[in-house]
């Protein structure tokens, strides 16, 4: 069958929504959504949980695109600590290889990161997806944010106190105009590893950069399917305005 | 000596800003009397009789004006924040207007104080309040207060230094709040759904339910719509029977009380929902869908500054969704500094973008709004777009000033 006269299906992997999701994290999973669904597209948004299994047979984890959000301190620990027992964090890494695309924001990034010190209590393992890791600091980080990146522009709004530092290999998501960024000091903003971003911005990031949205979309939908998949255009002029407005006051 | 020249100076400052027409001296004579003598809260607030502390997200003012309206409707004499500046120096410039001078003399009977969610740690040891009402707790401009379990953590603290003679109110279907009776070495009384049974929503106008509280049983019809409201009615009451009101005049007081400016005020042409956090919107939402009429139209307006947080991530949270399905055909528009982002939050709601008018001036929006109104006007506006549209309503001669309202 042509992929053209098959209707496209995305699953969306909400990574611990439940315990994950602060500060409207989960307007993204609503931008990549209506986004797949003003194009004509399935959508389904599967949260994974603390109880939840992700499928390791031969079809693979099912999910298209993964999303990991923000969590408070107590969450985090949870999460950390599951990520690991229940072998999820090591899926989530090998579909990442694969190419599978995946977004994650503030705790969700410091958690796929090589590990998390937290002010109290011990140490969390991170996944070890983005060569980076996070120590907390003693001020928060708190504004309005512009970086440039290879999307263009990106606007959003930052709110942490761990100072993540990115190894050499690393890639970062982009560079701070405005901002604080992952620590404050080198200017860097988030970590781009193959199809899966990590970054400290809030917003909500994608309705307001959606360009990045349809890049999510779009690299979920080429390694499902296989092929270069080109999306359909959507009238953007509501959010690009958004976006500009966001620049032209903080950047 | 100290304190007087505080006072004076406040006093002073809040002629000024009056006289000038720059504010109405809610926050300003208390910020620099504090300056001056920053003990001017502990001193003058011990002079009242009995004073009472009202924390939570959402409610505050509310459950604040209610409660000062059964009490004054009792007969005692009353001094609250009432104009919703609920830091420490709005209370000093409450306590500094009520205040005669020489003689520093504040003839009341009780003070009632609504503290926000961090201001409640440093002000009511000040206080020593002897009834603390806890209403809830939930996600509100994390960029001030921080996460909602560092809130509690931070209340947890507070109650277990606060002298036991103290009484706690909490709102026993909030979970968020059960620590704190571990904590609290006083006594704690709890309210909630476990008091009311019954209940009748009654649209706009408010809801009908009963009320069983220890050996009360009554029929209550509250004048002001939303089951949230219920709960700063029940917060209200308990603190009323526990001062000793009788819960009669309580009930008949309630026919005469008016809403708290901007929380479902009422205009000659509709009405004000003020939204400021993910919870209390969602409220405010699922309370107004079933009661708009095509003929209406929707006014929102979404502003970060300082003190509505300027993080504007949490929309994204509340259920924008809800309205959707009532008012597609309406004439919605949106304003505020924040403007945009609030269209492109109402598009990924299911709104029509084509549909959606933007007006980032609130006044222009306003009478854009009006314009052709068959129906009703429904403005929802963040706490500092509340606050310029009051002025803006003053200035149209629709309605007194807020401060002037008590």
């Amino acid at each position: 069958m042509k992929i053209e006269n098959l209707k496209l299906k995305i699953v969306v992997g909400y990574l611990y929504g439940d315990l994950m999701n602060i500060y409207g994290d989960t307007g993204n999973i609503i931008a990549l959504q209506k986004r797949a669904q003003w194009r004509g597209m399935d959508v389904k948004i599967k949260n994974i949980s603390l109880n939840d299994q992700l499928p390791t047979s031969d079809v693979g984890t099912q999910i298209d695109l993964f999303f990991f959000g923000g969590g408070q301190d107590m969450a985090q620990e949870l999460v950390a600590s599951d990520l690991e027992s229940s072998g999820k964090g090591e899926i989530i890494k090998s579909e990442v290889e694969k190419g599978v695309p995946l977004l994650s924001i503030c705790g969700g990034y410091q958690l796929l990161g090589e590990y998390y010190k937290p002010h109290k209590g011990p140490q969390l393992t991170g996944v070890g997806l983005f060569p980076a890791y996070t120590e907390a600091g003693d001020t928060r980080m708190i504004g309005n944010i512009v970086i440039e990146s290879m999307f263009g522009k990106l606007v959003g709004f930052e709110n942490h106190s761990g100072k993540t530092h990115l190894k050499k290999e690393a890639i970062p998501l982009g560079m701070v105009i405005k901002g604080f960024g992952n620590n404050g000091k080198d200017k860097t903003e988030g970590c781009l590893y193959k199809n899966a971003i990590g970054c400290y911005m809030h917003g909500s990031l994608l309705p307001k950069n959606p360009k990045l949205a349809d890049w999510l979309l779009q690299k979920a939908l080429e390694i499902k399917y296989g092929k270069d998949i080109k999306l359909e255009p959507l009238d953007d002029s509501l959010e690009l305005q958004a976006h500009q407005k966001a620049i032209s006051r903080f950047g | 000596m100290r304190l007087i020249t505080a006072i004076f100076i406040g006093k002073l400052i809040a002629f000024l800003t009056k006289f000038l027409k720059i504010g109405g001296g809610s926050a300003a004579p208390g910020l620099y009397a504090l300056k001056i003598d920053p003990n001017l809260v502990e001193k003058l607030s011990q002079q009242i009789p009995k004073n009472i502390v009202i924390t939570g997200t959402n409610g505050k003012t509310t459950t604040s004006k209610m409660l000062a309206h059964f009490s004054r409707t009792s007969g005692l004499s009353v001094i609250r924040n009432h104009t919703g500046s609920n830091l420490e120096r709005g209370i000093a410039s409450a306590l500094i207007a009520n205040c005669q001078l020489p003689t520093v003399n504040c003839q009341l009977d009780l003070g009632i104080w609504e503290l926000d969610e961090a201001a409640f740690n440093r002000v009511s040891p000040k206080l020593k309040p002897d009834l603390m009402i806890f209403l809830n707790v939930s996600r509100d401009q994390l960029d001030r207060y921080g996460e909602t379990d560092t809130v509690v953590n931070k209340w947890c603290e507070t109650v277990s230094k606060l002298d036991p003679k103290t009484t706690a109110l909490i709102n026993s279907d909030d979970p968020n709040l059960a620590k704190l009776k571990k904590y609290f070495k006083g006594k704690a009384r709890e309210f909630g759904k476990k008091d009311i049974k019954n209940i009748k929503l009654n649209g706009l106008k408010g809801s009908v339910f009963e009320l069983k509280i220890e050996n009360y049983k009554l029929k209550i019809n509250l004048p002001i719509p939303g089951l949230y409201h219920i709960y700063d009615f029940l917060a209200s009451f308990t603190a009323g029977i526990t001062l000793g009101l009788q819960p009669k005049q309580i009930i008949s007081s309630l026919k005469s009380y008016s809403p708290a400016f901007g929380r479902v005020e009422k205009l000659p042409f509709g009405h004000i929902f003020l939204i400021k956090n993910p919870a209390g919107a969602t409220q405010v939402f699922e309370t107004l869908a079933p009661n708009i009429k095509p003929t209406d139209a929707l006014l929102l307006a979404l502003n970060d500054n300082l003190a509505d947080g300027t993080d504007v991530s949490w929309i994204w949270d509340a259920g924008f969704e809800s309205l959707q399905v009532t008012v597609n055909s309406l004439q919605v528009i949106v304003s505020g500094t924040r403007t945009y982002d609030l269209a492109v939050r109402l598009k990924y709601a299911g709104f029509d973008p084509k549909k959606i008018i933007i007006e980032p001036e609130l006044e222009n929006a306003l009478k854009q709004a009006r314009k052709g109104l068959e129906g009703q006007l429904f403005i929802l506006p963040t706490y500092t777009a509340m606050l310029k549209l009051q002025s803006i309503l003053v200035k149209a001669g629709i309605k007194k000033h807020y401060w002037e309202e008590e």
